[in-house]
């Protein structure tokens, strides 16, 4: 069997964002003899049309809204996309507003042009070598809780944390950063990851990409200011290293720090962050307690 | 229900969450009401009003994550604006200093 590309537009109908992935779709195929187009609806009724050339080939999904409809469809099962395109991110990144017509006029019709031509030279890029970084990490020494079914670790020493659960470790005059066991098990199993670009330059507090499970979207929040020297592009491919290990493998972007002194005053050290994290745990537990009972009131 | 926080008695690094001006502000002009911000805010700072001319309100300004602008990310019609960034780690900057003299 040829080798090819599948794509899955979501292909929602009722929504224009839904018909811009349709129309993302056919310009794929009329400009590539390597794709391969996937019908949603045939997928999603569990046909078995598709099982050999989506376990055997790169995908790529186009998804119109939060939904994520194509992606559930490659989720259950068990499949991992190359590519995989959210209309909104592209809308901002073009500049283009579609608008709510189901049937594409102008703008719709242009988005889905340049969201295709986008999607192709990606494609080229990801056929060459990947940088990889790959990093060592000793055994971390750490402070644990564990509530319900839920572990945590802080470790001790070496690294510093923002209020918004993110890490940085410092070390000499770079550092790395990522986001804490708290995030990491707020998100559940953590399905993509978005880094940013090389080289770009970063504020504290600043977005440095985001992270993305079933239930939800959240972003790291950075706890250091500096130049971004280094991405983990490991986690493209195995996102679920930063659940497993979300101080070492797990690790998201190295920066150059401008001024970690200054960075230093709005962070905490190990075992300030850790009684920060379990008063912040148990509020939540509280909360939620409180609502079963009075779900179990009513 | 019970609001998420009792905004009241929350800090932000020290700084209490009502002295700073962190949240959403809708674009009315931008904003298409397709409520996907709504559904996905875990803290209830948006309000769906049905029978009024504004479909959705920020009504738990305090209840935001202080520098999450993730609802933004998620916003096809790019309607919800935050302050920036630099400016709140300024302000709460000042209002440690100030804190620490007291």
């Amino acid at each position: 069997m040829k080798e090819c590309f599948c794509i899955i537009p979501c292909n929602g109908l009722d929504k224009s964002l839904g018909v811009i992935t349709r129309n993302v779709a056919l310009k794929l195929l009329e400009k590539d003899p390597d794709m391969e187009l996937v019908c949603p609806v045939l997928l999603n009724s569990g046909d078995k049309k598709y099982d050999e050339i989506l376990k055997m080939n790169k995908i790529i999904v186009i998804d119109g809204c939060i939904t994520r409809c194509a992606t559930k469809l490659i989720e259950q099962r068990d499949l991992k996309p190359l590519i995989r395109i959210f209309i909104p991110d592209m809308s901002k990144i073009f500049k283009i507003k579609p608008s709510k017509e189901l049937i594409l006029i102008e703008q719709g019709q242009e988005l889905a042009e340049l969201i295709s031509n986008y999607i192709l030279e990606n494609l080229k890029s990801s056929k060459e070598e990947l940088r990889l970084v790959s990093r060592k990490f000793g055994d971390i020494e750490c402070f644990d809780v564990t509530v319900d079914k839920y572990y945590f670790r802080v470790p001790k020493e070496g690294y510093y944390f923002n209020e918004n659960d993110c890490w940085i470790k410092p070390e000499e005059k770079n550092a790395l950063m990522g986001i804490t066991d708290y995030l990491q098990n707020a998100a559940g199993d953590i399905l993509f990851v978005d880094l940013p670009e090389l080289n770009s330059e970063i504020e504290q507090f600043e977005d440095v990409g985001s992270f993305e499970s079933s239930k939800t979207i959240l972003q790291l929040i950075s706890p250091g200011s500096g130049k971004v020297i280094a991405i983990n592009k490991e986690l493209e491919k195995n996102p679920e290293f930063i659940n497993q290990d979300s101080y070492g493998k797990g690790w998201f972007v190295e920066i150059e720090l401008k001024d970690f002194e200054e960075d230093l005053e709005l962070l905490m050290d190990g075992p300030n962050y850790f009684e920060y994290m379990k008063e912040k745990i148990m509020k939540e537990k509280n909360h939620f307690d409180q609502i079963k009972s009075e779900i179990n009131v009513e | 229900m019970s609001e998420s926080y009792n905004a009241d008695k929350e800090t932000f690094m020290g700084v209490p969450r009502k002295e700073i001006p962190w949240w959403p502000t809708i674009d009315y002009d931008k904003c298409d009401f397709c409520m996907e911000c709504d559904k996905f805010c875990p803290h209830n700072v948006f309000v769906k009003r049905e029978e009024e001319n504004k479909k959705l309100i920020v009504k738990n300004p305090y209840n935001c994550v202080v520098f999450c602008r993730a609802c933004a990310k998620i916003c096809a019609p790019d309607a919800l604006k935050f302050p920036e960034k630099r400016d709140i780690t300024k302000l709460i900057k000042k209002l440690r200093a100030e804190k620490k003299e007291d």
